[in-house]
């Protein structure tokens, strides 16, 4: 055994065993890479990317400016400032609604937290820019990522169903409901 | 007047030739490492630049070029400057008496000379050592002057691992020269014809395959490389000698240590594998009647023999990882050294012993 090893030693057994491996990976040549910018992985069905603002189909915006994503939010990326929609004093608005793309950390909470489902994570992620200060984004940014991101738009929840009741719609304009 | 002008200009013009294959090898050099790392890895290396990124070593040498030149504060601005010029010039000084090819002499304009090397000087190989040894000055002088602590550490390191392997270098290649009984690097090379066992690898007498390992294992230490990187090594001293140098300068350093791998690949070689003869006698060329271009073939068994060293490095650097300090003079002095002159002893006993039989 110590002839064994010894006998090892002076042929440099180890070091040609690991020589060997990469010997062995040389010629079988198939790299992991993936070539970046031209080709892209496939991303999973529930990845979490860049955050949007949802509208309905009618092209109305789906935000109720309830704040609650505000609240939801660890890193404080988001401000919300509510406004009453003129005309229909029960109902309300995001009169503003800003998100410091800078601080996110793309937890979904907010997504979750939104009762009328008027946030969405799309599949985008290459958002490198060369200012920070782009990455500060209004309502009309976050809905044009909305637009671009999901082209199926969700009906108004009242329309969805023949059975639920029209809410929180001043009475001139109800809207009429199909079938 | 007229012979000496056109000696001078047919020196030159070699000297020209030789640099652009040494330049032009250091190129894909560059390259090739980077290539063959990324493959033994599963990577892909570069492969941006032209197709399946060959042309990086270009944009690489440009890029170094128009980048800006900085001396450190508190530099010694000679030294700094002088460091990377003593660094290359002795790397590449030494393929003047390396014989690429044939050593049948050429008559053009009525001046007799050698095609395939610059000058045949008589101790070309005690030569090549001596210039080798100049280009560690570069590297302390490198690390010294830069005013910055990893940098004279890297040149520290480098100054006692240089000196340290040399002398196995030195002690290596003495087997060879007792076998071939000169210093030349031409006569080496001719006494090594007719086959690849009259190669000093394998030769009659005295084979040097120990003397060979011996050569092998200090030239990758001699030239700084992995496994033993220490003078820059990353993890520990960010870039060792050249940590302050950029641009031109970097250029340079970077030039020298693969002209210097180049260099102990073709001593080597020339030395052990029988420089540019064939592993069979003669040439296949000239055996079909094509004498008068057989070097083609000498010089593509030259080449050959310099790549494969050269990937050997390729190859230990994807697959080793770096000595501790200790392990490395421990390694050089107490492991190299004895195999080196025990080597001598064995070869002398041989070579007094068959010398008449």
């Amino acid at each position: 055994m110590r002839f064994q090893d010894w006998l090892k030693t002076i042929t440099f057994y180890e070091l040609l065993v690991g020589m060997k491996a990469t010997m062995k990976h040389l010629l079988r040549y198939r790299p992991i890479t993936l070539q970046y910018p031209h080709e892209k992985r496939t991303l999973p069905d529930n990845y979490r990317g860049m955050l949007s603002l949802l509208r309905y189909d009618d092209g109305t915006e789906k935000c109720v400016g309830c704040d609650l994503c505000e609240a939801a939010c660890p890193s404080r990326v988001i401000r919300v400032v509510s406004g009453e929609v003129p005309g229909e004093p029960t109902k309300r608005y995001a009169k503003e609604y800003y998100m410091d793309m800078t601080r996110c950390l793309f937890c979904g909470l907010c997504v979750d937290a939104c009762p009328v489902d008027a946030l969405g994570m799309t599949r985008e992620f290459e958002w490198a820019v060369y200012d920070k200060r782009q990455l500060c984004l209004n309502k009309e940014q976050l809905l044009a990522i909305g637009d671009r991101s999901f082209p199926v738009r969700e009906k108004r929840l009242e329309t969805q169903h023949p059975n639920v009741a029209f809410f929180n719609v001043a009475f001139k304009q109800l809207p009429q409901k199909p079938g | 007047m007229t012979e000496l002008g056109l000696r001078l200009a047919v020196s030159l013009a070699q000297i020209a030739a030789v640099m652009g294959v040494v330049m032009l090898t250091v190129m894909i050099l560059t390259l090739a490492e980077r290539k063959v790392l990324g493959w033994m890895q599963d990577r892909m290396g570069p492969m941006e630049v032209g197709p399946y990124g060959i042309l990086q070593p270009i944009a690489d040498g440009l890029k170094l070029f128009f980048k800006e030149d900085i001396i450190p504060a508190g530099a010694n601005k000679f030294l700094f400057s002088l460091a990377p010029i003593l660094a290359m010039v002795p790397a590449l000084i030494g393929f003047a008496v390396i014989p690429f090819g044939p050593s049948h002499e050429v008559e053009l304009f009525g001046i007799r000379f050698q095609p395939f090397i610059v000058s045949d000087i008589n101790i070309g190989i005690l030569y090549i050592l001596a210039f080798t040894s100049i280009g560690a000055y570069g590297i302390i002088l490198g690390g010294w002057s830069s005013n910055s602590k990893y940098s004279l550490l890297g040149g520290l390191r480098s100054a006692a691992q240089v000196i340290s392997y040399e002398l196995n270098v030195g002690l290596a290649i003495i087997g060879v020269l007792i076998l071939a009984g000169s210093l030349s690097l031409v006569k080496i090379t001719e006494a090594q014809a007719g086959g690849f066992w009259h190669w000093y690898v394998f030769a009659f007498p005295a084979p040097q395959i120990f003397a060979f390992v011996v050569y092998v294992i200090s030239a990758v230490a001699e030239t700084n490389r992995v496994p033993f990187d220490l003078p820059e090594a990353e993890s520990e001293l960010v870039a060792g000698f050249f940590t302050e140098y950029s641009g031109m300068r970097f250029a340079f350093f970077f030039i020298a240590e693969y002209a210097n791998m180049v260099l102990v690949s073709c001593v080597a070689a020339a030395l052990f594998l029988g420089g540019w003869n064939a592993p069979y006698p003669g040439t296949i060329l000239a055996r079909v009647g094509l004498d008068g271009i057989a070097w083609l073939e000498n010089i593509a068994w030259f080449t050959v023999k310099v790549y494969v060293f050269l990937f050997l490095f390729f190859w230990l650097r994807a697959t080793l990882p770096r000595l501790r300090y200790d392990q490395l003079m421990r390694f050089g002095w107490k492991v190299m050294l004895p195999i080196a002159l025990g080597n001598i002893v064995v070869t002398s006993i041989a070579v007094y012993l068959f010398a008449n039989g």
